[in-house]
């Protein structure tokens, strides 16, 4: 390999810092944003916007904001209530890469509502999420490791001395921490040794000491009287653990292609450096020439939380989150219900003969929200343009901001007069969205 | 990728357009009134019965007089049942399944069932769906372990399987990589914009046309589902727009699921493996009434669908298979009813079954605690099915080898 793609990425020329560099930013950090956001984001210059997207302003008065709902939430225990609420976070929060990282741990860390069926429980596991998201990994799998949701979805719950569990164990390894290939069914023996005592009651977890075997357990090449703690210590010093972690950051942040282990490699040995301190792992990978290139522009495909969030910032929708919640189960990503332990697989698994369809019918749903005869929530207000010049203005916006690639000019083109076919700012998106909406470019992020 | 293409070269053989700009073989663009399944590749449709099917009562050893012992209330009169042979007989509401087998498109196999039964719905359908015992590991279904991506020989095309209902998911499509959709109506394929016609049409002009960046993998898999997407909406717009049931089906919700399924075969999906469930087969209590009407909901959507997919040619390349996790006890309870038992007939219809009669009815009286005796085991089934119809390896999915049963006439 010829260069470390993981070295700081500039401006220049030939690459400068536009809107579709923005608009790239804003999505992958976060689910995107209006025109304006990025103009800003734009003006502000590359440094400066990378910065601001890792600030966290606003967050404390927007959390006032939500707490009465979680207290709402979890007296009404309805756990489908916990899919909506999480939905109007990722659309309102002023801290996106915050709520987008917390995302991607429940993914890594998938558990089902349908299965926990505790409001209280899927929240505090929420909780837990967002607090360790930019910050170090050992301590978020140690609290993982006793969150009652994650040890009621995986049968956990009970951890006997005579009678280990070994589920626990198993999924730590191979989806948590290492990857398949990486162990033995010995060490998944060992390991579930020294979770023994580890219990939910009441949906509480407790550690029962009489239940604890003390005796000496070998991981790996390692020896001693481990407890849980300890054991994931071990595990995260496996070589594979920061391997594993990066290659799940760089497919969650930047693309869904495959990459070779020599290139992200740089990664995960930067990860191991800095003692998995994910935040500063993810301020390289996002200020990194990987992700400003060709291997990460328009390299993944847009998840359904992605494209409906994405369209509710971008045109600042007031829409009822259990109607998006709805149509989100149909298009197979519901947050709070992943399908299984392994979490949403992505990529080209979201585009189906049947989600195809659905996806546009979202979009319809959504700009049908757009408030009718309005100047257009597209940045600049209508001023004196003609019905062509407007309509051109309007689809360069959205695909500046929306498109990853752009679509055939023939197609744009065919939009344009889609567009000036309609009157207002407003009826113009209204009328070329869902028509954008079935092209495949679209869906690239 | 691959698998998709390969898809699509089978079916269309080395015939098909292929532009020079697009890998999309020109014809899934510009005939959307062509089937493009005629000779497709082999579909099973899953019925569950759910609840627990009586068996002595849907194929009735009528011959036997330990039948008419145990069942006093319950029994079906030797005048009255549809006859097999001078044995066995449908029940009276099966004239579905009955007309069927006079055309030889249903195979029956007696005494399916497991060692050690188990009575707990629960238990006994997790044990059918994922194949595996309480102790192994159940998180897949053994038709998800056949759609795993490192699963090999396993299903690959795009959209394998699909669950159409409303229920939750069976276990059986449990898998750990991409989900099974379910699907609850037609109306999920119904693209809901306005001018729906000129819409198609701008949309197609845009997918022939070549993009920039071709090699983007992401983008030619959107752009493939995008076309069977578009063409899936197409044909099923007549059916989708009609407010009233799919004719010649039954209104039942049995009878509707299956017509919703033929529509899908023959829109020209994929998809290889389709799920339905019927439930209510738990009858503790009054049970004639309640079972006849099961049955001849089940048995008419049957033969509905198989006249269907017979008129548009597709009745060859599908079978139907129905199962329930268990049979019920030999004597009748003192509800008029029958509890949970054990072994079951199941039954496969469809253009290519090898019909009739598989295995011997269990005995009646050779009994296990007065539940009937298992012969088959439901893996062997699964074996057939998967070895036989799908061209699925099946040791690793079912831990291990089992026989296969004569059912199909032409096994693969």
């Amino acid at each position: 390999m010829a260069a470390n793609l993981w070295e700081p990425w500039e401006p220049s020329p030939q690459e400068p810092w536009d809107r579709r560099r923005a608009a790239h930013l804003m999505r992958r950090a976060g689910f995107g944003g209006t025109v304006r956001q990025i103009d800003e984001l734009v003006n502000l210059g590359f440094d400066k916007a990378l910065a601001m997207i890792r600030e966290s302003a606003g967050l404390e008065a927007f959390e006032a904001e939500m707490t009465p709902l979680e207290k709402s939430l979890v007296s009404r225990q309805e756990p489908q209530a916990l899919a909506s609420w999480w939905l109007l976070r990722m659309a309102k929060t002023p801290h996106p890469l915050l709520e987008k990282t917390t995302f991607f741990w429940h993914g890594h860390f998938a558990t089902s509502a349908d299965k926990v069926a505790d409001s209280a429980a899927m929240l505090r596991q929420y909780r837990l999420l967002r607090e360790h998201a930019l910050g170090r990994f050992e301590p978020l799998v140690q609290g993982i490791s006793r969150d009652p949701a994650m040890l009621i979805y995986l049968d956990s719950t009970d951890n006997r001395k005579t009678r280990p569990n070994e589920n626990y164990a198993r999924e730590l390894l191979e989806l948590f921490c290492l990857g398949a290939g990486n162990y033995s069914e010995r060490d998944i023996k060992e390991l579930a040794r020294c979770f023994t005592g580890w219990e939910v009651r009441q949906n509480q977890f407790q550690f029962n000491p009489h239940q604890h075997d003390s005796g000496i357990k070998t991981i790996f090449d390692q020896s001693g009287p481990f407890g849980g703690d300890d054991a994931v210590g071990i595990v995260l010093r496996h070589p594979a653990a920061a391997r594993h972690i990066a290659r799940k950051l760089v497919r969650f942040f930047c693309t869904d292609d495959d990459v070779v282990d020599e290139e992200f490699q740089p990664l995960a040995e930067l990860l191991r450096e800095n003692d998995f301190d994910i935040g500063k792992i993810l301020a390289v990978i996002l200020s990194s020439r990987f992700f400003w290139s060709e291997k990460s522009l328009g390299k993944k495909v847009r998840g359904p939380v992605d494209l409906a969030i994405g369209l509710i910032r971008l045109f600042d929708l007031n829409a009822n989150m259990n109607d998006v919640r709805g149509r989100l189960a149909g298009l197979g990503q519901l947050p709070m219900f992943p399908p299984n332990v392994k979490g949403w697989e992505g990529g080209t698994s979201w585009i189906n003969a049947s989600t195809f369809v659905e996806r546009i019918n979202l979009v319809q749903f959504l700009v049908e929200r757009i408030p009718a005869g309005s100047a257009g929530p597209l940045s600049l207000a209508r001023v004196t343009r003609s019905q062509d010049e407007e309509s051109r203005r309007v689809i360069e916006d959205l695909i500046d901001v929306w498109f990853a690639q752009r679509p055939p000019t023939e197609t744009v083109r065919e939009l344009m007069e889609l567009a000036s076919q309609a009157g207002k700012t407003a009826d113009m998106i209204k009328r070329v969205l869902p028509a954008m909406a079935a092209i495949p470019e679209f869906h690239l992020a | 990728m691959t698998n998709r293409r390969q898809f699509l070269y089978k079916t269309f053989g080395g015939a098909c357009l292929i532009s020079a700009t697009s890998r999309i073989p020109e014809i899934w663009l510009q005939a959307p009134g062509l089937s493009a399944h005629e000779n497709g590749e082999r579909i099973l449709v899953v019925v569950q019965l759910g609840g627990g099917n009586d068996g002595l009562n849907t194929v009735i050893p009528y011959g036997d007089d330990a039948y008419y012992r145990n069942r006093f209330t319950l029994a079906i009169g030797k005048a009255n049942v549809l006859k097999i042979d001078d044995y066995h007989g449908w029940h009276p509401s099966l004239s579905g399944f009955a007309r069927l087998f006079e055309q030889q498109q249903i195979a029956v196999v007696q005494g399916v069932g497991y060692p050690q039964p188990n009575r707990s719905h629960f238990e006994s359908m997790d044990l059918w769906h994922t194949a595996h015992r309480v102790a192994e590991n159940r998180q897949l279904g053994w038709i998800g372990r056949c759609l795993e991506s490192d699963f090999p020989g396993g299903i690959a095309t795009e959209l394998p399987a699909l669950h159409y209902g409303n229920e939750r998911q069976p276990l059986a499509l449990a898998t750990r990589g991409t989900p099974v959709p379910t699907i609850t109506s037609l109306n999920q394929f119904r693209l809901g914009v306005p001018q729906r016609r000129q819409f198609l049409e701008k949309v197609d002009a845009d997918l022939k046309r070549p993009r920039a960046g071709e090699g983007n993998m992401l983008l030619e898999t959107i752009r493939d589902n995008a076309v069977v997407a578009l063409n899936t909406t197409r044909r099923l717009e007549s059916i989708i727009d009609r407010s009233a049931g799919v004719k010649n089906y039954p209104g039942t919700p049995l009878g509707q699921k299956l017509a919703a399924v033929a529509e899908l075969i023959d829109a020209g999906l994929p998809t290889r493996i389709y799920y339905v469930t019927h439930n209510g087969f738990d009858t503790h209590s009054n049970q004639l009434a309640a079972h006849a009407l099961l049955l001849q909901e089940l048995g008419d959507a049957a033969w509905a669908f198989a006249q269907d997919l017979q008129q548009r040619g597709h009745n060859e390349r599908t079978a139907v298979f129905a199962f329930s996790e268990f049979g019920r006890r030999v004597r009748e309870n003192a509800s008029r009813g029958t509890d949970h038992g054990t072994a079951a007939p199941v039954f496969l219809f469809g253009g290519a079954v090898n019909a009739g009669l598989h295995g011997r009815h269990p005995s009646l009286e050779d009994l296990d605690d007065g539940d009937l005796k298992f012969s088959v085991d439901y893996r062997t089934i699964y074996a057939t099915l998967l070895e036989d119809w799908l061209n699925v390896p099946s040791a690793s999915i079912l831990n291990g080898e089992f026989e296969r049963l004569p059912v199909f006439r032409n096994a693969s």
